[in-house]
């Protein structure tokens, strides 16, 4: 059976390590969210020309949340988060990881081998967030620590929020850059052909049927 | 009483109440099919994320909140019986409901509408909502489904011309869908599998497909088995619950076909594990039916 972990942020490289492929983490302390392109493609113009980032993310957690910003008595407030599609920040992700020293990564659907290796490198993890479950996550959060890049709209700001057991989540990518969804994609590819002959089996089975009910007349 | 005309208003009213149940409810079939799919589920990861998913969703239901961030954009599937009479801009209502949405929605949308050409967002954009429009020969109401199309499962969405495909080619090149689509569209998915006819009507069948209640074969025999061996097929493949493995990749897999040519598309499309539809027939006498 899976382990269930209990993180908070910052978390040492050691910790980190111990996080199995399958395990359970609930996430505590600051976490930092986004869900844009252009915010990833800002973040790399920083890095790239050593502009400090708003908030250090060192040994922290980024992850691939949107996320409905709201007021509330004047402060930034939001009113719901869920996780996103992390797949389509491939291409900027390596270089984000490694730089900014991530221990923790996440949101849903995964990212690519190039990703995983520099978690291995780095020593950071995927957590899988289930989609769709943002009545379960707007318990876990705590407060609204800041936004910053009000120029982007809501969902693409980068946000540091405080959760309390922010989860559960999958460890989906462990920091040894073993990944879930490579494993599963790559085996599904292997059985294939497998399942194309039992579907074709299961047809021949389906059309003789079918021709014989026809032939008794019995075929409505 | 009959022969009240459906107008503008009631079309916007419901046009916006629909999306609002559509952010906040998992259809009650769905849930009772996620939750046949844990009882057979062999992976301990998986049944957890289903139970995650059952229980965002009666979260959702009590405290009348969003399950997804992903508003999607506004997609209705209006169907009109030809028993009634309308009146007015039906098809305006159709904006002005989904503005009236976006203006008094508690909690707030997020603004996932984009210009395909300049990348920008917002809530209105050319063309919106995506409304399509059929006919019902002598049904006294107007139909109206409305189904938000979110990024997860939207972007996954295939289509491709075959000239005289066998079964085997037509079959093969659904599990390529869905080998390529894997992790993204939040499974458990519902797969709908438009084939024939012409290149846009493979993709509307795909799309009716998809919105089939659960419980409901084909009527045709062939048909039927194929949606059957498919689904089968498709739960071989091991991605399971959010794609971190398990049995249940697909909750349901419907087919619809049409004749065509020899040429002869094959649509899939796909709904992420909340099923998001939610639909309403507006009567010719006045009164309306949420389903």
């Amino acid at each position: 059976m899976p382990d269930t972990h209990y993180l908070t942020t910052p978390v040492d490289r050691e910790r980190i390590a111990g996080l199995a492929l399958g395990d359970s983490v609930y996430l505590s302390g600051d976490v930092v969210i986004t869900a844009g392109i252009p915010s990833h493609q800002r973040l790399m113009e920083m890095l790239e020309s050593d502009t400090p980032i708003p908030v250090p993310m060192a040994e922290g957690a980024l992850l691939h949340f949107g996320a409905s910003h709201t007021q509330l008595d004047g402060k930034p407030d939001v009113a719901y988060i869920n996780p996103t599609t992390s797949s389509r920040f491939n291409p900027f992700m390596p270089t984000i990881i490694s730089r900014l020293g991530l221990r923790v990564v996440g949101g849903k659907g995964g990212l690519n081998a190039a990703c995983a290796q520099a978690m291995r490198r780095t020593g950071c993890v995927y957590l899988s967030f289930p989609g769709g479950a943002a009545p379960l996550y707007a318990r876990a959060l705590t407060a609204v620590r800041a936004v910053y890049w009000d120029d982007f709209i809501e969902h693409y700001r980068l946000t540091l929020l405080q959760v309390d057991a922010l989860g559960p989540a999958t460890v989906a990518i462990d920091a040894e850059g073993r990944s879930l969804y490579d494993d599963i994609a790559h085996s599904a590819a292997a059985r294939l052909e497998t399942i194309i002959n039992e579907l074709d089996r299961t047809r021949e089975n389906d059309t003789a049927q079918c021709r014989g009910a026809a032939g008794n007349g019995s075929i409505t | 009483m009959t022969d009240v005309p459906i107008g503008h208003a009631i079309v916007k009213s419901v046009a916006a109440e629909l999306y609002a149940r559509a952010l906040r409810q998992v259809p009650g079939e769905t849930q009772a099919a996620l939750r046949h799919l844990a009882t057979a589920e062999s992976n301990p990861t998986a049944r957890r994320t289903i139970a995650i998913q059952l229980e965002s969703a009666a979260e959702a239901q009590a405290q009348q909140t969003f399950v997804c961030s992903d508003a999607g954009i506004p997609v209705y599937v209006v169907r009109i019986g030809t028993g009634v009479r309308l009146q007015g801009d039906i098809r305006r209502a159709f904006v002005d409901g989904f503005a009236s949405l976006i203006a008094t929605s508690d909690p707030p949308l997020l603004p996932h509408v984009t210009d395909p050409l300049t990348g920008e967002r917002s809530h209105a954009g050319r063309g919106m909502p995506v409304v399509t429009f059929d006919l019902i020969d002598g049904a006294d109401y107007l139909e109206i489904i409305c189904s938000p199309s979110a990024l997860g499962s939207g972007r996954w969405a295939a289509l491709e011309v075959f000239s005289f495909p066998s079964l085997a080619t037509i079959e093969r090149y659904v599990l390529e869908v869905v080998l390529r689509a894997g992790a993204q569209p939040c499974p458990p998915v519902v797969i709908g599998v438009g084939i024939g006819g012409t290149f846009d009507y493979a993709a509307k069948m795909a799309k009716e497909a998809m919105l089939r209640p659960f419980g409901q074969r084909h009527p045709e025999p062939m048909v039927a088995a194929m949606e059957r061996r498919l689904l089968a097929a498709v739960n071989q493949t091991g991605f399971g619950p959010m794609g971190t493995g398990g049995d249940g990749t697909a909750m349901e897999l419907h087919v619809e076909y049409s004749a065509g040519h020899g040429y002869t598309p094959v649509a899939v499309s796909f709904n992420c594990w909340i099923n998001r539809r939610a639909g309403a027939r507006i009567f010719a006498d006045g009164h309306t039916e949420y389903f």
